[in-house]
């Protein structure tokens, strides 16, 4: 009978392993799991993606800094960075009048994806000015790849 | 009840509970999860946008209160507000946005052993697009300059802002050191950041000569908002 016992509860103990286990391999396979994409969602993903990424770009002072000196090369590189690899982007600096000022695209990834895709988000975000007063509109475009 | 528990078929039955028990645990943050997903995304994109039309507002008050310092002309602050707040509706067309603001505060007090720049301004920000009313933030901007000591050639300066926390990485070309009585340049051959306990970071100046005992401290920040401290015994 303290036999029986004995073996009653190592399954018990068993058992309970298990389903750490089982727990463990439910939350490893949630790591992967693929969001549902829908158009209205894909789009609003790539909207809050484009303005948390012109927002951290601003605070940090790099966003005015390569507007204002019109370093696009090392924009588009920080964009490059900030964002994921299958995203891709084409930035255009405009100013009040909505004259395009970037003389150089601000781009990358392909032209075709941007014609070809249903999903394609823009942004449209604003700054005031470095040195002085001079507001500047950046319209930023993402799609992904 | 006894007999259920002892009996390797009563173990399976604690088996199948603990992990019914369990998997429910798990799966039901997950469905949480899941549910309200789309429920708060929407928002997060907003409060970049709130964030940006903040982050921005507040570099043009810097803006004005540099400018301000260095022309002492008091409309600028209202003049680029008043800009702005049309602006902004040009840059942010489609969304319905609204920038007002209540107060617009510019002032210096200088030539004192403690000198300050000011300016502050409270905006009301309305955008239609996502149903916010009425949300408001006030931006305050200060340059604190204040001469601590002098001794022999150093002059020992702090300098804050409106968090009182020091202004960092200025050098020789932040400042300006003239003789209160002869106006005179006095120059500077090096600027070393000290810690002090009480002010956290000071800044000693040495100057080429030894220091007359009335001398005016000019600094500017790095946006460039100028203040002007006076020591005189």
């Amino acid at each position: 009978m303290k036999g029986n016992n004995a073996k009653g509860q190592m399954r018990v103990v068993e058992v309970i392993l298990a389903s750490f286990v089982i727990i463990f391999a439910l939350s490893f396979v949630n790591i992967f799991a693929v969001t549902p994409t829908s158009p209205k969602y894909e789009v609003t993903e790539l909207e809050k993606l484009g303005y948390n990424v012109l927002h951290d770009l601003d605070k940090q002072g790099l966003l005015p800094h390569f507007v204002y000196s019109e370093d696009w090369n090392n924009l588009t590189a920080a964009l490059r960075v900030s964002l994921p690899m299958d995203v891709y982007f084409n930035l255009t600096v405009y100013d009040l009048n909505r004259t395009q000022i970037n003389d150089a695209p601000i781009f990358y990834g392909d032209a075709s994806a941007f014609e070809n895709s249903k999903n394609v988000a823009s942004v449209t975000y604003g700054l005031v000015g470095h040195d002085s007063y001079n507001p500047r509109i950046l319209v930023l475009q993402l799609v992904r790849g | 009840m006894r007999r259920l528990i002892v009996q390797k078929s009563g173990q399976f039955v604690i088996i199948a509970v603990l992990m019914i028990a369990l998997m429910i645990i798990s799966i039901a943050p997950l469905l949480h999860r899941t549910v309200t997903y789309y429920k708060h995304e929407p928002w997060e994109e907003y409060l970049a946008l709130i964030g940006s039309i903040e982050l921005n507002s507040e570099r043009l008050v810097t803006l004005s209160l540099a400018n301000y310092t260095q022309t002492l002309n008091q409309n600028i602050l209202t003049e680029k507000l008043e800009k702005w707040q049309i602006d902004i509706m040009k840059i942010y067309s489609g969304h319905g946005i609204s920038l007002t603001y209540e107060t617009a505060y510019l002032n210096h007090s200088w030539k004192k052993q403690q000198s300050l720049s000011v300016a502050n301004v409270t905006f009301t920000l309305d955008i239609e697009s996502i149903g916010l009313e009425g949300y408001k933030f006030t931006v305050v901007e200060l340059l604190n300059l204040t001469i601590i000591a002098i001794d022999e050639s150093n002059i020992l300066v702090s300098v804050k802002d409106e968090n009182k926390a020091p202004v960092t990485d200025l050098e020789v070309g932040n400042f300006k050191v003239i003789d209160a009585d002869t106006n005179s340049t006095i120059g500077l051959e090096q600027v070393i950041s000290d810690y002090d306990e009480k002010e956290q970071l000071i800044y000693r100046l040495v100057c080429n000569c030894t220091v007359p005992t009335s001398v005016v401290v000019e600094v500017w920040s790095p946006e460039n908002i100028h203040a002007i401290a006076k020591y005189s015994p």
